[in-house]
């Protein structure tokens, strides 16, 4: 009984490695991602995308999405830390797999990307539903834009478009800007306005509507303009990632490589943005990119460097926190003018702007207010695209001590002299009264 | 109505200063003991319209020693006063012995008031 007990821990030992060079949260970039395809075909004609995942590291298994063995996880443990959907028609997963499955996995901090096509089936769209995101209910309807469409559209049905409305922050879509247009043939979705997690990445143009390209248009299309998202990304609460975009050709080899100029748009560019646009997106959603951790959160009072059970009421103190940002290898230091700390009972009573040494710590100090009570040390930053971070430290502040007072205030004089004034003036009072005459 | 002019105010004042010329002289020291109390709270009052009301319990037993002074030294007043018949029970003695001990109270809550 010994001898095996001994045996699993030593095999547990060698399994250890390999077990935390997966996701966690000294490496937050996942490493095994489970793609899911609804044609075999979709891997050559995807290649460009999915080798550039493979040259970062990413350890991609092929599964056709009716595969009967598919799981997420095994003995309760997940297999994967990311999951690509590129299935766009598939009415039922196989295996084990459904959209119940799906969400526990990004309820579990995994990531997903999701592209849905035309005709996107009511597993795919229920599944975006989840995440925020509502697809044209119309079957067969697609984005078209008679203005902004690429002159590469032979079909002439101004479907192909050239989109160019970004999202403008630097830590989804990279530092580099993205400057041919990203094109796109696909369907149209909308956010839901009650998600406030979601975001539009690529929207489309003002003049883009949604509808069926082969019928005539009966009534007003009911999406329209900018209200047209595109690619939308959802963060969740647990920092896990979500793209959702409405076109599976946006990630193709075809439209990687294709040349694009905007109809009525001098600009012709060798190759479109959709290569670079996707790649930065990748890097994002799978946590490459964006993903700050804290810790170190350390307070003292001013020329003490021990922390102190209590504070006193208008005691000077000094605050610190870490915060490190993961560059895909290692974590850098994090360099920000926003990051603020909150002195909080019930609602803030001190918001400061931390001020950063650019090694990532960053520090300030404030003087405690003068109230009483069970305080906390927050550090709430949620900005666009990074992870948000959570931190608080409980603390309780006291009042003064009686003793801690003044004994002697230089105003009061006055009336202390009075006091002994009148004190003096009762007893010549009395003999006075006691001895005239 | 007749016109009054500054001789009838003066006429008023002297005949107020003969009235109180006859006081008895245990009365008139009392008198200038409460005048000596009220002058030093107003000061205090003006003192603390001067510098803000900060420490506000030093102030209040300050003003509070003069006031409960004068009103100790009023009622000794009126109960050694040969004219009121109302404590012509209580002896001048016992009076005295009342106010004393009041101030004594009165300045023991003073002094711990104050700091």
């Amino acid at each position: 009984m010994m001898n095996i007990s001994r045996s699993v821990s030593l095999i547990s030992l060698f399994l250890l490695p390999l077990l935390s060079f997966s996701f966690s949260v000294d490496n937050p970039t996942d490493r095994r991602v489970l793609v899911l395809l609804d044609d075999l075909s979709l891997k050559s004609s995807h290649s460009i995308f999915f080798n550039t995942l493979k040259s970062r590291g990413f350890d991609l298994d092929f599964k056709l999405a009716e595969d009967s063995k598919l799981a997420l996880q095994r003995y309760g443990q997940y297999l994967y830390d990311g999951l690509i959907i590129f299935a766009p028609s598939t009415e039922r997963f196989g295996g084990s797999l459904d959209s119940k499955s799906i969400a526990d996995f990004v309820d579990s901090g995994r990531d997903l990307i999701l592209s849905a096509d035309t005709s996107a089936s009511d597993l795919i769209r229920g599944i975006s539903t989840e995440c925020g995101v509502d697809f044209d209910e119309d079957s067969s309807a697609m984005v078209i834009d008679h203005t902004s469409f690429s002159v590469s559209d032979v079909d002439g049905d101004h479907t192909l478009i050239a989109a160019e409305d970004l999202v403008k922050s630097d830590v989804i879509l990279g530092k580099t800007k993205i400057e041919a247009p990203v094109l796109f043939r696909g369907v149209a979705h909308s956010l839901n306005p009650t998600n406030n997690l979601v975001l539009k990445v690529l929207s489309a143009s003002p003049s883009a509507y949604s509808a069926n390209p082969s019928s005539k248009l009966l009534s007003a299309p009911q999406l329209t303009g900018s209200a047209i998202s595109l690619v939308s990304v959802m963060q969740a609460r647990n920092n896990a990632r979500v793209v959702i975009s409405g076109s599976l050709q946006l990630f193709s080899d075809r439209l990687f490589r294709s040349g694009v100029q905007k109809a009525g748009s001098p600009n012709k560019y060798e190759k479109s943005g959709n290569e670079q646009f996707v790649t930065e997106l990748s890097k994002w959603v799978f946590h490459e990119r964006g993903h700050l951790k804290a810790g170190n959160l350390v307070h003292h009072r001013v020329g003490e460097t021990d922390e102190p059970a209590i504070y006193r009421i208008k005691d000077d103190l000094e605050f610190s926190v870490e915060i490190f940002e993961w560059s895909g290898k290692s974590w850098e230091p994090y360099v920000a003018n926003d990051v603020q700390v909150q002195f909080y009972m019930m609602s803030p009573y001190v918001l400061k702007t931390l001020s950063t040494d650019k090694k990532g710590l960053f520090h300030t100090s404030f003087k405690v207010p003068d109230v009483y009570g069970v305080f906390q040390f927050k550090v709430e930053y949620e900005k666009l695209g990074y992870t948000t971070l959570s931190l608080s430290k409980q603390i309780p502040v006291r009042p003064y001590r009686h003793n801690e007072y003044e004994r002697f205030i230089p105003t009061a004089y006055p009336y202390y002299g009075a006091c002994f004034t009148t004190m003096a003036g009762f007893f010549v009072f009395s003999f006075v009264y006691l001895y005239h005459k | 109505m007749v016109k009054s002019t500054s001789k009838d105010a003066q006429d008023l004042f002297r005949s107020l200063r003969s009235a109180y010329s006859a006081t008895p002289t245990n009365l008139k020291i009392i008198d200038l003991y409460v005048v000596f109390a009220v002058f030093t709270a107003l000061i205090q009052v003006a003192y603390m319209a001067l510098v803000g009301s900060f420490p506000f319990n030093s102030f209040l037993s300050g003003v509070l020693s003069c006031i409960g002074t004068a009103v100790l030294a009023v009622c000794l007043r009126i109960q050694v006063n040969k004219e009121n018949k109302e404590f012509k029970d209580l002896a001048p003695e016992r009076a005295f012995a009342d106010f004393v001990l009041c101030n004594l109270v009165l300045h023991l809550v003073i002094i711990n008031f104050l700091g």
